[in-house]
């Protein structure tokens, strides 16, 4: 802007049409916001009467073990899902990349890929019960067709089994995304240094560990961020699934503070536990977004 | 030489076909499953068997979960809640995009609007719907429409942010400058130039927020607690946790739900990569 370096001069018209138009909107995001951050503060330091008791919801919380299986659930379920989702991902963008040369079969595979990701997760959830509930679960009549199996494994009993049935479902839906966002990123790989890679010699494997690798590290860190935000937050297809059991083995995060508030009805300790976590993944995001490859001007 | 190449090349197109041959089938049959389970009737569950292909294909299911249970109420909920979203969000959205991207405001001022949006990204929503729950209590609007309004619009605006601005960017401002010489005002300028331009992109953002709003599943099942608000998923949900499982119902259910969903996404398949990774990727 040329007349910027003017000073202390007055708005523009336009500058104070922008200023009208941001406050407001702006304005009520952050009103809205910012009250339930205060109230849930207020809360989380106050007994069921209103009285204020200091930390002692947060000690509370804290003590409780089922907060570190809710943790360990959490833990264990980014840990099974994400680099699947990755690794899968990453296998298949490479393949249709490489290997899938026509132009309507590459839509066909972005439409299907598409799919997954626009259908709601309950319906997701019920999709899982029809594959694994017991007696009309279709993977156990499949298996005892076949012969692998020879009475009814309980999929959502076992305390393992029911984790990977969860994280399967997750990984059902979501390594589309892995897929669609890795592809793409493929297609800007210039052409000509595959093909001099290619004259040089480089197999498959060098390529794409100096050509491919380059253009699509910044993605995966895109990925790993869009993924974790969502992978912490899972809810609604472990709660239809197995709504957190067997005994609390798939009692994620979210449904362990979904308990504490409305199954427990204890307010005190929920709101301690809101704002704790509201604490620690703002730091967590503080880490992230650091590093993301974003515009940032 | 060439004979032991092009054998080579058919070998890895054979294991490619059969990689993506596998990943079809395995990602294709549950929904299949769950397709023709709606397509049951209440004997057929009962039988004694499970059957793969169903004998008698019927729409009873839908009937049953759409009449009888009175779920069309709900999804007419889920469409009233939804479109007043996209509204709310559409029109916070260009609020705040327009200004950072057509008007002077400080480079760091539009940094920090873009970066706070994308932090709301990272906001778990149980965090906030405890809070949220006590304020819509004291509003007395628990139970109703609005409440959820209020909670997807502000969950979705990160969304509608970024994308509405990736997409105001790629119109140059010489076309609204061309119309304020000719005399327009900024208003007429927005509204007869640069709307009609940005147009497919506040169609595709609309139609994300749609979408998300649609598949939402926790605000609902906590802040609503009666047909008089309650969406569809809430439904979903209601028939998989009673105590008597009907499985052609609770498949019927899936199947509309997401039904509008996958309608939604032929038309903006275009950009449903772009919003989920808030326009970072852009597909051509």
């Amino acid at each position: 802007m040329k007349g910027a370096r003017a000073g202390r001069r007055r708005l523009s018209r336009d500058e104070r049409l922008a200023y009208m138009l941001l406050l407001p909107a702006l304005g009520a995001v952050f009103v809205i916001v910012t009250i339930p951050f205060v109230l849930v503060i207020i809360q989380s330091i106050s007994a069921e009467d209103g009285t204020l008791v200091g930390f002692r919801n947060y000690s509370r919380a804290l003590a409780n073990p089922l907060l570190y299986d809710a943790i360990r659930a959490t833990g264990v379920y980014s840990l099974i899902v994400l680099p699947t989702e990755i690794l899968l991902g990453l296998t298949f963008a490479l393949l249709v990349h490489r290997t899938v040369r026509p132009q309507g079969l590459r839509a066909a595979i972005y439409v299907l890929a598409i799919l997954p990701l626009v259908v709601p997760p309950v319906a997701i959830g019920v999709v899982g019960r029809l594959v694994y509930a017991p007696s009309y679960g279709v993977l156990n009549v499949i298996l005892e067709r076949i012969g692998f199996v020879h009475h009814e494994v309980n999929w959502l009993g076992d305390p393992t089994l029911a984790m990977l049935a969860v994280a399967s479902v997750d990984i059902w839906q979501w390594t589309p995304f892995v897929y669609l966002v890795l592809f793409s990123g493929l297609q800007t790989v210039p052409r000509e240094s595959v093909e001099a890679a290619q004259i040089d010699g480089a197999d498959w494997w060098a390529q794409f560990r100096y050509i491919d690798l380059f253009y699509l590290r910044p993605l995966f860190l895109l990925i790993v961020f869009f993924r974790l935000a969502d992978v912490l937050r899972v809810f609604d297809h472990v709660f239809i699934l197995t709504g957190g059991g067997p005994g609390t083995t798939t009692q994620l995060l979210s449904l362990y503070m979904y308990r504490v508030e409305f199954k427990y009805f204890d307010s005190g300790q929920a709101a301690a536990l809101a704002v704790l976590v509201l604490v620690s993944f703002s730091i967590l995001y503080r880490l992230i977004s650091r590093a993301l490859p974003l515009e940032r001007t | 030489m060439r004979g032991a190449v092009s054998r080579a090349i058919l070998l890895r197109t054979a294991l490619a076909v059969l990689a993506l041959g596998t990943a079809g089938v395995l990602y294709g049959f549950p929904l299949y499953w769950l397709f023709v389970t709606s397509l049951k009737s209440k004997a057929e569950l009962f039988a004694s068997s499970v059957h793969l292909v169903p004998h008698n294909p019927t729409l009873a299911a839908y009937s049953s979960v759409l009449i009888e249970r009175g779920f069309w109420v709900l999804l007419k909920n889920s469409v009233i809640v939804c479109f007043s979203t996209v509204v709310v969000t559409l029109v916070l959205g260009l609020l705040i995009t327009y200004p950072i991207t057509r008007l002077p405001v400080p480079p760091r001022l539009r940094v920090n609007i873009l970066i706070w949006a994308l932090s709301l990204r990272f906001l778990p929503p149980i965090a906030v719907v405890i809070p949220y729950f006590a304020i819509v209590r004291t509003l007395q609007i628990y139970d109703q429409p609005i409440a959820l309004i209020g909670i997807y619009s502000l969950f979705n605006l990160p969304f509608a942010i970024w994308m509405l601005k990736g997409f105001l960017e790629e119109i140059p401002l010489e076309l609204e400058d061309a119309a304020l010489v000719d005399g327009a005002n900024r208003w007429i300028a927005f509204w007869r130039v640069l709307l009609p331009l940005a147009a497919p992109g506040v169609m595709a953002a609309g139609i994300i927020v749609f979408t998300f709003a649609w598949s939402e599943f926790l605000f609902a099942l906590i802040l609503t607690a009666t047909p008089n608000s309650q969406t569809f998923p809430v439904g979903v949900q209601g028939l998989v946790t009673q105590f008597e499982i009907i499985w052609n119902d609770m498949a019927a259910s899936g199947v509309i739900a997401m039904t509008l969903p996958l309608v939604l996404m032929v038309i903006g398949r275009r950009y449903i990569v772009a919003g989920l990774t808030f326009g970072v990727i852009r597909e051509k």
